[in-house]
């Protein structure tokens, strides 16, 4: 598999016709990654549940920060976002509702079971 | 629990501590100061001259405030009678409290007054099944506060402390060393801020900072607002006032305020472990509220279409377009040891979502809420289509796909024991109770409904109620057990009938799939001595081999439980049946002062005199809070129709009178009053009753 950027294929596809709605909603949601030193941006500009993605910095209804690396996890499924959020490893702020619509978005974890909870039985004698 | 305090607020935060205010936990002892799921507080005790203090009295202020009266001293050594001490503690962000001790005597003492501190962060579901912790603790003083917190990896809860007055800070507590002249008095505010801490910058941010002091005075003027718009009752039946105030209070103790609902709030499930989002308990209570708090629904319809699923997770039994079952904000969901972030096990939630959206309607007349709910409804609507068919019989069934963690019985009746045969096997999986086809039917009959009337989609509609009507048909033949005249408890995974008799046949009336010319004998059981113990309908009927009067859903009497059956009573005409209900759970309410508890035992009525409460309910819990709410609801037969209320009074016979002022809907507000027939004086017994249950 090519080195593919998670996080720009995951904003690809919201923005792409035909892609996931977002219920009813008219808002915006902004995304900050931290990369090193620099931070990048994505703009969620939601009309009546239709997603449109941009890079825009500009003020938004609902935000969401965090590292670019985490981000990528989430976009793959390999992390789940309430759980990221409980660990203190991604931060929200402004409307709650589009924060929790917005973390409908992301892949299915895969699992059977959580990849922690995989993680914690590896470690326990059998 | 009888020496131990509740104090709850916005039902995320609540204390529970000792008739002195103290907290002194241990790992499996409840006590604590607890927020998002986590204990902020395991010890906070008080001390005067290294002694312990001895409870005068305690007021209850307010469901978020309580004011404890001590003296110096424990037990029979307390003499010192020349000082008092009050602490008032105001709940709500961690825990306000105002410390005061007053110096009685002509002459000035000197004091050395001290607080101990400490907590275990104990998850919620530590707390149930106690294990270790995983990450490690720390203290620290940190500008005047001292700082207790708990770290595991990036995950971090903190709780601040700090005083008004000077004091001594170390790692366990805060010490004061005071000089109080003749009849005097010192006093300090006490902040006990919790936090849920993420990265370093977020630290110290006053985000979740705001002293409980500080909203006070809007908390007091949130209830007495809440108690004011709720419609006021006028009856003869004295002890209804009681219980009527109680359960309203109750609520607005429960309501657990969403940032999602700006500022409005959705039933949480109860107190002390089910203080979270729970889908099914908030939407059944939104339901028994409808009448008098109506915004309760509209947070709710609100709250749940957000978490409503997306993907398919087995971890979290989620799929898409099933409502959510419970969400978690402790160290194990966290970690995912738990599902909850958020697990979706339920398989009545999302139907039952579908019929809170049509009744709210009706009720409200808010078609805005309705119409922008359109995509979750027709995506609640399609689950039971596409995802709870597990067996493909055209019946909504459930079979956990996370088998460590997940819920083996995903209705109402979640124990483990709850589904059965009458010889008392239990049934493999996929297990299709009853009570979900009801709710599914009800669903699709009153999708059709919004579809015809809100969405104008026609088609839709006449697809949906197709569906009702062929369900309805196949359902009234599978689930019906001729030789007893009532339905199966459930299908099992064969499809073959799980054949107990249970109280589950009463919400089937309740959804309108029984077949009118069944409806009698379904009545006739749910009154019968098998279900009915003079209280209420039984989880599960006297004679079946798992039936136990004390038994959590295999004969136990839940109070929410008989409300819908007595709502399903009267939709099928049955009156005087649906008012013997409502007089033998109001009974009870009565011995409970007005808060009936999650369940109590089903001993018969005549055998115990009194309801026997279940060894470890929760109480207060947000569907039997509700419950005298429907109750009267069912009792005054308030049915919206158009733009109108229907009011077909049918009162049990003590009640002469019955009314409710100011019912808000789409009717604006209006008065509803109901009178009874013949008045009886009641029999002489330990306080006057509605029944004696054998009427």
């Amino acid at each position: 598999m090519a080195m593919a950027d998670p996080t720009s294929d995951f904003f690809e596809r919201l923005g792409q016709p035909g892609a996931r709605r977002l219920g009813n909603v008219t808002a915006s949601i902004r995304i900050d990654l931290d990369r090193g030193k620099a931070t990048e941006h994505w703009l969620l500009a939601i009309d009546k549940g239709n997603i449109s993605v941009s890079r825009k910095n500009t003020k938004a209804d609902a935000a969401l920060h965090t590292d670019k690396e985490i981000f990528d996890r989430l976009a793959r499924g390999e992390a789940s976002p309430l759980a990221s959020m409980l660990r203190g490893l991604v931060q929200a702020e402004g409307d709650t509702e589009l924060i929790v619509l917005f973390q409908g978005l992301f892949p299915a974890p895969h699992n059977p079971l959580s990849r922690q909870a995989s993680a914690d039985m590896k470690s326990q004698p059998a | 629990m009888s020496e131990n305090l509740v104090n709850a607020l916005d039902g995320n935060t609540f204390v529970v501590s000792d008739r002195r205010g103290d907290i002194v936990a241990s790992p499996t002892d409840t006590t604590g100061l607890f927020s998002f799921d986590t204990r902020f507080l395991s010890k906070w005790v008080l001390t005067v001259d290294g002694q312990r203090l001895s409870p005068l009295s305690v007021n209850d202020l307010q469901y978020f405030e309580t004011r404890f009266f001590l003296v110096p001293g424990t037990g029979t050594i307390y003499v010192n009678a020349t000082l008092s001490v009050v602490r008032q503690r105001a709940v709500g962000n961690g825990f306000h409290e105002e410390l005061t001790i007053l110096n009685h005597d002509e002459k000035p003492v000197d004091l050395r007054v001290r607080i101990d501190a400490g907590s275990d962060f104990a998850d919620i579901f530590e707390i149930k099944d106690a294990v270790g912790k995983k990450g490690k603790y720390y203290r620290r003083i940190d500008k005047q506060k001292l700082v207790l917190g708990y770290e595991r990896e990036t995950f971090r809860r903190e709780t601040t402390i700090s005083s008004s007055a000077p004091t001594q800070l170390d790692e366990d507590g805060l010490s004061f060393s005071l000089k109080i002249g003749p009849h005097s008095s010192w006093t300090t505010d006490l902040a006990v801020v919790t936090a849920l801490a993420g990265r370093e910058e977020e630290h110290d941010k006053p985000k979740y900072g705001r002293a409980a002091r500080m909203a006070r005075p809007n908390m007091a003027h949130s209830l007495e607002k809440w108690l004011e718009e709720a419609p006021s009752l006028v009856s003869d039946w004295e002890p209804l006032h009681t219980t009527y105030r109680r359960s309203l209070v109750d609520l607005a103790a429960l309501r657990f305020t969403l940032p999602i609902g700006r500022g409005a709030s959705l039933p949480a499930a109860g107190l002390p472990w089910f203080m979270a989002i729970f889908g099914r308990d908030s939407i059944l209570t939104s339901l028994q509220a409808l009448p008098f708090a109506p915004e309760l629904a509209a947070t709710t319809i609100r709250a749940l279409g957000a978490w409503q699923g997306t993907r398919v997770d087995d971890f979290r039994d989620e799929d898409p377009g099933r409502i959510v079952h419970e969400i978690r904000a402790g160290e194990t969901a966290a970690f995912e040891e738990q599902p909850h972030s958020p697990y979706y096990g339920n398989a009545d939630a999302t139907p039952l979502y579908v019929v809170l959206l049509d009744e709210y309607e009706r009720w409200s007349g808010d078609s805005v809420l309705v119409r922008d709910r359109e995509p979750q409804a027709r995506a609640a609507l399609a689950w039971i289509e596409e995802y709870a068919d597990l067996q493909g019989n055209g019946y909504i069934s459930y079979q956990r796909r996370n088998e460590e963690t997940g819920l083996e019985n995903q209705c109402w009746k979640d124990s483990w024991d709850s589904i059965s045969y009458r010889d008392g096997r239990l049934p493999g999986f996929p297990r299709a109770t009853c009570e979900l086809q009801g709710y599914a039917y009800d669903a699709k009959i009153r999708g059709a409904r919004l579809a015809r009337t809100v969405w104008k989609d026609p088609e839709y509609a006449d697809q949906l109620e197709r569906q009702a009507a062929d369900l309805k048909r196949r359902f009234n033949s599978d689930f019906w057990i001729e030789d007893g005249q009532y339905y199966a408890l459930a299908l099992d995974g064969d499809g073959s009938q799980v054949d107990a008799l249970s109280s589950n046949i009463g919400h089937l009336l309740w959804s309108g799939i029984v077949d009118k010319s069944k409806a009698e004998a379904v009545a006739r059981h749910l009154m019968g001595p098998q279900l009915f113990s003079g209280w209420g309908v039984r989880t599960l009927a006297d004679g079946e081999a798992r039936f136990n009067p004390v038994g959590y859903h295999t004969g136990a009497v839940w109070p929410f439980d008989n409300a819908f059956i007595a709502w399903g009573l009267r939709r099928y005409g049955f009156k005087a049946e649906a008012a013997r209900i409502a007089a033998g759970i109001l009974d009870a309410a009565d011995y409970f002062s007005g808060r009936l508890p999650e369940a109590f035992a089903g001993y018969d009525r005549a055998f115990t005199v009194y309801p026997v409460e279940y060894p470890t309910a929760c109480s207060p819990q947000a569907w039997s809070t509700g419950t005298p709410l429907l109750l009267l609801r069912t009792m005054l037969g308030l049915e919206p129709l158009g733009e109108h209320l229907v009011v077909e009074p049918a009162l049990p016979r003590a009640i002469g009178l019955l009314a409710l002022l100011n019912v808000p809907g789409r009717w604006g507000t209006i008065d509803v009053f109901g009178r009874g027939g013949v008045r009886e004086e009641p029999k002489t017994r330990l306080r006057p009753q509605l029944s004696d249950g054998n009427q």
